[in-house]
């Protein structure tokens, strides 16, 4: 598989990837390096806003199509089921509690809008042509997983006993990352070119160095969570790599049953194997206040997202390839 | 200079609780608040730093100036509320000015 290893030397080597390495390395030696606060926030904020407005041009470039049904509809069941598939290993596997195990399996349905940055970068180097509307259906994917986990928490749920659905509704659909995202995604679609033509600069040259920035911070604050976690037993960690394996995997099958285009599926193979640590948390710290954020959020930000940045996002894409005979 | 007896409230939670517990705050009567943001700190479930990013390791103090009946009310209210949130809450009795604001 030379050909494979080259590809992941590809994905390593670029700036975006080491700079987060970078982070890691400068949080487990415990440097003082640290971005900001708010600086954090607002790449954040850029990251969503370009992403979505980006997708939304190249969809409006695309025109109408069939292509964005399916992948959407295979990223709901993606998202809906993902969940439930983990909250079982979970249970199977791990000495996790119920509620702890139910928001884990929040994250796993969820997306990660990052690792779908830089997913796409990486696909695009290969000369992977997936359609712009994947940007949509990352907002899509966002959610589902939130609602699979609460049914599967039952009775652990705080929203109930405090009556705070709306607030947790509110939380989960009004999201700000989420809002964003798709709202710039809309606004692409509508301004098309012309749109476009305004915000090349700010979108276009400008999104490798705020990526890299962003992925400094991510490399910095995994490692510290990492550091300070006594929560993350073997199996756990296993599963935080292992999952990923198995979304891949799944998602590959639906994509094949559901007719999406081969380009599409390698996306959504980066998407079902991502998971989520902005949106889902949230809503995650109102609804399952008893689960351990040590357990989730160290797990999904130190185990798989460095997993899925590093290994993850060529080995996806090779299989998509395999899978789709391309 | 005429200085009037008040109690101060003084309220530690997670970022996305900061909301229910103004909207307790306001059911009370409470005239007025401010919500100011932690840096970092230590506790049970150990350290945390305000990065930004996870919304469970941004804490925000509460402080509200007010009559001692409602300050009672609403730490009978939030009794409720930290059987399944984390949270500190405390009262402390303050001399004010303009004693009617509060």
């Amino acid at each position: 598989m030379p050909q494979a290893f080259d590809l992941a030397a590809a994905n390593l080597l670029t700036p975006a990837v080491l700079f987060f390495v970078l982070g890691l390395a400068a949080g487990f030696a415990r440097s003082d390096l640290s971005v900001p606060d708010q600086a954090a926030k607002t790449l954040s904020l850029y990251l969503m806003l370009a992403i979505g407005f980006k997708g939304g041009v190249e969809a409006s470039r695309a025109g109408p199509s069939d292509a964005f049904l399916s992948a959407a509809g295979a990223g709901l069941i993606l998202s809906f089921g993902l969940p439930v598939i983990a909250f079982f290993i979970l249970k199977a596997v791990t000495r996790l509690d119920r509620t702890t195990a139910a928001a884990t399996a929040a994250h796993y349905g969820s997306v990660s809008v990052v690792t779908f940055a830089a997913g796409t970068e990486y696909l695009r180097l290969i000369g992977v042509p997936f359609g712009g509307y994947m940007a949509a259906v990352v907002a899509l994917m966002e959610t589902p997983a939130i609602l699979s986990a609460l049914l599967l928490a039952g009775a652990g749920r705080a929203d109930r006993r405090q009556g705070a659905t709306r607030e947790l509704l509110r939380e989960v659909l009004l999201n700000g990352s989420v809002l964003l995202l798709v709202g710039a995604f809309f606004i692409g679609l509508v301004t098309g070119e012309r749109g476009m033509s305004k915000l090349e600069v700010f979108v276009g040259p400008l999104f490798q160095g705020a990526l890299a920035l962003f992925l400094l911070d991510m490399g910095l604050v995994a490692a510290r969570r990492l550091l300070q976690s006594r929560k993350l037993t073997p199996a756990l960690i296993a599963f935080g790599m292992i999952m990923p394996l198995i979304s891949c995997a799944l998602s590959l099958t639906l994509a094949l049953a559901l007719g999406v285009r081969p380009a599409d599926a390698a996306v959504l193979a980066i998407l079902a194997s991502s998971a989520s640590y902005i949106a889902v948390p949230a809503a995650m710290r109102l609804a399952l206040p008893q689960a351990d954020p040590g357990v989730y959020l160290t797990l999904s930000l130190g185990v798989t997202f460095p997993f899925n940045l590093v290994v993850g996002i060529p080995l996806y894409a090779w299989a998509a390839g395999r899978v789709f005979g391309s | 200079m005429e200085l009037t007896r008040r109690t101060r409230l003084e309220v530690i939670v997670e970022a996305p609780l900061v909301r229910r517990v103004e909207a307790v705050l306001a059911e009370a009567g409470v005239k007025g608040w401010s919500v100011f943001d932690g840096a970092s700190g230590s506790g049970r479930h150990g350290e945390w730093r305000s990065e930004g990013l996870h919304p469970a390791d941004r804490k925000s103090l509460v402080i509200a100036l007010t009559s001692r009946e409602r300050a009672e009310a609403v730490l009978e209210r939030l009794r409720a509320l930290f059987t399944d949130y984390p949270g500190v809450a405390a009262l402390s009795e303050v001399e004010v000015m303009r004693a009617e604001r509060f």
